[in-house]
């Protein structure tokens, strides 16, 4: 028989060790659980249609934290991943603006939106000095 | 009796189905991107798989947050096209193999694998897409489709010796089944991506190449590849590449690349593609 020595503290704790990523942990998952529910729903046009309608009452119908709406309304992603987002349920969000994963995954690099695009074209970002920030390598 | 003969692995970039639909795969920025699926369609056609299993994530489709099963098999007759926000990809509906799905079910769970039994379930472009690529746009899919789910969103998704392991209780069970089928199995998703924070768009090549390499010189390698690894080396999403695992566990210790594909980029993603032959 083999035994699990997987020690979950020190698993969970390398995550942080990542720069610029946020692992979607079962710590984000909980934090996150309505936002995401949220962007779930706009998987049903009827939902699109009155979000878009008015974005800020659509969002005070589900019980987010305040910084959560915020952040929708601004569209600001980054945040909505440290608010416990996961980018497959954001996904609905910028297909409800008709925007690409493409442009809206280059939205949280600081890029633009040609300098993002330029760098995948030339083969995308290096991994070297980003897998680590404590080894940085 | 039914036997696996082979296995397949591609991305499954949701850009790469758009492509498609609306008809822009001779374009410039695509052309690279599906010319090296034109050897695949030809064998394709020739090998006339009667099943695939194909291995796939769902990417908040028909899964939201209140049910994450780690691995999922569907046991229906048909599975519809799910509505990603775009409205449902124009490809037909898939058709499932009721009567195999049920078996490996059962046969998985006594094997313990505790799998999770989908019947109703809409697929999204983790299944769609691996299709298109290999069989273009028919009327209806020349194949029955046996889906099988992997959680690879929420933490922690199975470990890739534990997908390696799963492969090789499907194979044991695809043995079993008495109907003389032709089956494959597909591993999806991959190569290096990640859609996410301010590191998002990394590819790294070298990494995808040693992986497509050890497929067959050095799979003991791959099974005992970490999560911490993976996302350090191949961005948050290139995790998607345990369901490989599953392929590779399933194939057993003798195979042969017949064909290989990598192109850079397809939208934020790192394009991968291999087509394994079992040698019995």
């Amino acid at each position: 028989m083999t035994v699990n020595t997987v020690d979950i503290h020190s698993y969970l704790a390398e995550f942080d060790d990542i720069p610029g990523t946020r692992v979607y942990t079962a710590k984000r998952a909980r934090q996150g659980y309505h936002l995401n529910q949220f962007a779930m729903s706009l998987m049903k046009a009827e939902n699109r249609a009155r979000f878009k309608a008015n974005e800020r009452a659509y969002l005070d119908e589900w019980p987010m934290t305040e910084a959560q709406r915020q952040a929708v309304l601004d569209r600001n992603y980054n945040a909505l991943l440290d608010e416990g987002g996961n980018i497959y349920f954001m996904a609905k969000i910028f297909f409800t603006d008709e925007i690409s994963y493409l442009r809206a995954v280059g939205t949280m690099t600081g890029m633009s939106e040609a300098d993002y695009q330029a760098m995948m074209l030339a083969g995308g970002r290096s991994p070297e000095g980003v897998r680590s920030i404590k080894g940085k390598y | 009796m039914a036997r696996i003969t082979a296995g397949v692995a591609c991305s499954h970039i949701p850009a790469l189905g758009a492509a498609i639909d609306n008809g822009k795969t001779h374009e410039d920025y695509w052309k690279p991107a599906f010319a090296g699926f034109d050897w695949t369609r030809a064998w394709e056609a020739a090998q006339k798989p009667d099943v695939i299993v194909l291995v796939y994530n769902d990417h908040a489709s028909a899964f939201d947050m209140n049910i994450i099963p780690t691995f999922a098999i569907g046991c229906a007759d048909e599975y519809a096209i799910a509505d990603e926000g775009w409205g449902p990809r124009p490809v037909p509906a898939v058709k499932g193999h009721a009567d195999l799905a049920w078996h490996l079910a059962q046969c998985l769970i006594l094997d313990e694998f505790d799998m999770t039994i989908f019947n109703q379930m809409e697929v999204d472009h983790g299944l769609t897409v691996p299709l298109s690529m290999m069989f273009g746009q028919p009327k209806a899919w020349p194949c029955k489709v046996v889906p099988l789910s992997v959680n690879v969103v929420t933490y922690p998704p199975p470990t890739a010796n534990r997908c390696w392991l799963l492969g090789e209780a499907i194979a044991r069970a695809v043995e079993s089944f008495p109907e003389d089928l032709n089956v494959q199995i597909w591993g999806t998703g991959g190569m290096s991506h990640q859609l996410q924070g301010p590191r998002a768009g990394l590819i790294n090549t070298p990494w995808d190449t040693a992986f497509l390499d050890d497929l067959t010189a050095n799979p003991e390698r791959l099974r005992h590849i970490q999560h911490i690894e993976l996302l350090r080396e191949t961005g948050s999403e290139g995790i998607e590449l345990v369901m490989w695992m599953i392929m590779r566990g399933a194939l057993g210790p003798s195979i042969k690349e017949l064909h290989r594909h990598y192109h850079v980029p397809a939208s934020n993603t790192a394009l991968g593609h291999i087509v394994l032959e079992k040698i019995a």
